[in-house]
């Protein structure tokens, strides 16, 4: 969980693999975000877990059709809300 | 009827997302006829092809968006920018095209008119995606032709496209390809507008079900196979190339410079001086034959690396071992590399180029030579062979884990010291797996041993002259060894190696004619202390001090073929760094090794 603002919001980090939920924004390094949104990581677009490497991280992530690993660190992240 | 401006060299710009079959479609399109450098001022690889004589087409590095970061991205940005290129070929995945349209749209922002190739329209059809060019081609205001690269097909009217030189600047006027420019303020608006692009041309026929590339990371990505199945392509790799392919083809090579060439080139000089047959023999042939022998091992090497990262099972390596890997700065692509140069450090350094970052690339290249490479096993042997008889496996595994305990703490010192900039977040896709094309793996392994034959094969000549010149001569004429400059400066420099305990000319020279290649330190001391080195050498060393001079060995200097991978790859700067952190870093780690070891044998 992440608190901003005093408002608590999910990340890619808190879905288990197989979950899938909506992407609602990226916080964090510029860099990195403006990576994921050229991407396609964009408000609204679907991502699903895939599953986590052996040691636990980095995790498979799926969104625009394709997979991408990403650390944990910087899945937290990925703001994402309505688990579907 | 030749037109004046039809002879004008064109230069067109490929480019594209990584894995979409770009350089397939590159070598493709221009066979042998390419050309490899670098960009000025960074290590990213820079290709330019030629199909007949009036096309140019430069492959640029595979990069998602313009905007960004990477050295890839900026090298791209500005080359289009340049002026110099005519158009561009923008090759998609055919069965991904809402994130691969994202680049073209940004590319349509240069005003140079955009040939789209949509590839891999086979697996989008298998996929269940049906495509309307047409309609796609008005749309987004290019020209578009689909391909399959893998399979050769539609190439050829890319190739017509090109050679019928519709695109020479003059004609670039009221056509299509300037049109619907849109500039805009977000990537979420792009995505939308692709998005309502596609949605008048795609229409899909079924839904995309459980792939090959799912069903392989089941297997190949697994929690409690994944690690086996790892060490087992590397332990295949090891064996194809040093025992099944590599290593046999070098010993006929060997045995064919030796047996065959070395005699023949004998009988031919049976009339010429002494010195000039001992120059061309010992000194030349000798030199450069020892390195051009690594041939084949180097070529066997890269065509199994080239087979893992056409396969897309490279990615997967970078995703299992970015944890381990994570804590020295460094992303986990980078196992591949340090992997490898344990083989042996030169096809190790010339793979960094895989990497996906700069700073990685660097970082890498240095902590390479730290991995206990093969040529060093011999000098093991003899050694702990003569002093620890018995134990020599010990020895020589701590050896090797002595080399990548310390790369570690080098790795660590290193992230916090020159490498702290930039410290690049880690996102790798993992592509669908697929089978690697024969003729561009055969194209890939060629252009490494091309490129280690001619720049290394000038340094060695030139080096294995002077050491030659060293070992042979004094102010007096041609000498034996013990009498040779190099004994001189070996007495010179002796006295540095005091405090590590193994301090004489002989030990000195060896590992001034080991920077020639490492194995050449046994050689040497073969022929200085002349005689049985089982024997001799522990009159001359204690247990401790040997235990010193070998982890000398496995710290110093890097050898001469790995000095000019550096400068080739990286520049002289990079090399000259490399070569003194090492000594430094040698001096150090023995001078610790032999006091500590002393004290201890004084207490107990």
């Amino acid at each position: 969980m992440i608190i901003n603002e005093g408002v608590v919001m999910m990340s890619v980090y808190d879905l288990k693999p197989g979950q899938t939920a909506l992407v609602s924004g990226i916080l964090g390094d510029e860099k990195l975000a403006k990576r994921l949104r050229a991407l396609g990581a964009n408000e609204g677009v679907k991502v699903r877990v895939k599953s986590f490497a052996p040691l636990g991280d980095p995790i498979i992530i799926n969104f625009m059709g394709f997979d991408l690993a990403i650390r944990k660190r910087d899945a937290k992240n990925i703001v994402v809300k309505d688990i579907i | 009827m030749v037109v004046a401006d039809s002879k004008r060299m064109i230069t067109a710009a490929l480019i594209g997302n990584p894995n979409v079959g770009k350089t397939t479609l590159f070598n493709l399109l221009t066979g042998l006829n390419q050309h490899v450098g670098n960009w000025p001022g960074v290590t990213v690889e820079k290709k330019e092809g030629f199909i007949n004589d009036n096309v140019k087409i430069v492959d640029l590095p595979g990069i998602y968006a313009m905007d960004t970061y990477s050295n890839e991205e900026k090298i791209s940005k500005s080359f289009l920018e340049s002026g110099d290129v005519d158009f561009i070929l923008n090759i998609v995945d055919a069965s991904n095209l809402h994130r691969n349209l994202y680049l073209t749209m940004q590319l349509k922002e240069f005003n140079i008119p955009i040939i789209l190739i949509l590839n891999m329209v086979d697996v989008a059809e298998k996929k269940g995606i049906k495509i309307d060019y047409e309609n796609l081609s008005q749309l987004l205001g290019v020209m578009v032709v689909p391909i399959v690269a893998s399979k050769g097909k539609g190439v050829d009217k890319i190739e017509e496209l090109l050679s019928n030189g519709i695109f020479s600047k003059a004609n670039h006027d009221n056509d299509i390809h300037y049109q619907n420019v849109v500039h805009f303020k977000s990537e979420a608006e792009t995505y939308k507008y692709i998005e309502g692009i596609l949605s008048q041309c795609l229409t899909y026929t079924s839904e995309n079900t459980f792939t090959i590339t799912e069903r392989l990371d089941k297997i190949l990505i697994n929690k409690f196979l994944a690690y086996p199945i790892f060490i087992a392509i590397i332990y295949l790799i090891f064996q194809f190339t040093f025992s099944w392919v590599g290593q046999p083809l070098a010993d006929l090579l060997d045995s064919f410079v030796n047996d065959w060439f070395v005699p023949h080139i004998n009988i031919l000089l049976s009339g010429a001086n002494g010195w000039f047959k001992s120059l061309i023999v010992d000194g030349i042939i000798g030199g450069v034959g020892s390195v051009i022998v690594f041939l084949p091992v180097i070529l066997a090497l890269f065509l199994c690396i080239s087979f893992l990262e056409d396969s897309g099972y490279m990615a997967r390596v970078a995703f299992l071992m970015d944890k381990i890997i994570r804590k020295m700065g460094l992303s986990g692509k980078a196992f591949i590399p340090l992997i490898i140069g344990f083989g042996c450090n030169v096809p190790g350094v010339m793979s960094t180029r895989t990497l996906e970052s700069e700073k990685d690339r660097k970082m890498t290249a240095l902590l390479l030579p730290l991995m206990s490479c093969n040529a060093r096993l011999p000098i093991y042997l003899v050694i702990a062979g003569a002093l620890f008889k018995g134990h020599e496996a010990v020895v020589v595994a701590s050896l090797y884990a002595l080399g990548v305990i310390v790369a570690f703490f080098i790795g660590i010192l290193f992230k916090n010291t020159i490498f702290k900039k930039d410290d690049e977040p880690f996102i790798i896709e993992l592509p669908e797996y697929k089978l690697p094309e024969l003729k561009s793996l055969a194209l890939h392994t060629w252009e490494k041993g091309k490129g280690f034959l001619r720049k290394a094969g000038t340094i060695i000549f030139s080096v294995s002259i002077i050491v030659w010149l060293l070992s042979n001569f004094n102010f007096s004429g041609m000498t034996e060894i013990d009498k040779s400059f190099i004994a001189g400066i070996g007495r010179f420099i002796s006295p540095v190696f005091i405090p590590l305990g193994f301090a004489s000319w002989q030990n000195s020279v060896s590992l001034l004619t080991g920077i020639m290649a490492k194995e050449v330190v046994v050689g040497t001391m073969g022929v200085i202390y002349g005689g049985n080195l089982t024997k001799i050498l522990p009159t001359v060393f204690t247990p401790i001090s040997a235990i010193s001079f070998l982890v000398f060995v496995l710290l110093y200097t890097p050898c001469i073929s790995l000095i000019a991978t550096m400068k080739k790859e990286y520049g002289s700067k990079m090399a000259m760094f490399s070569v003194a952190y090492q000594l430094v870093l040698a001096w150090l780690v023995s001078f610790i090794v032999y006091n500590g070891g002393s004290l201890i044998l004084r207490i107990f």
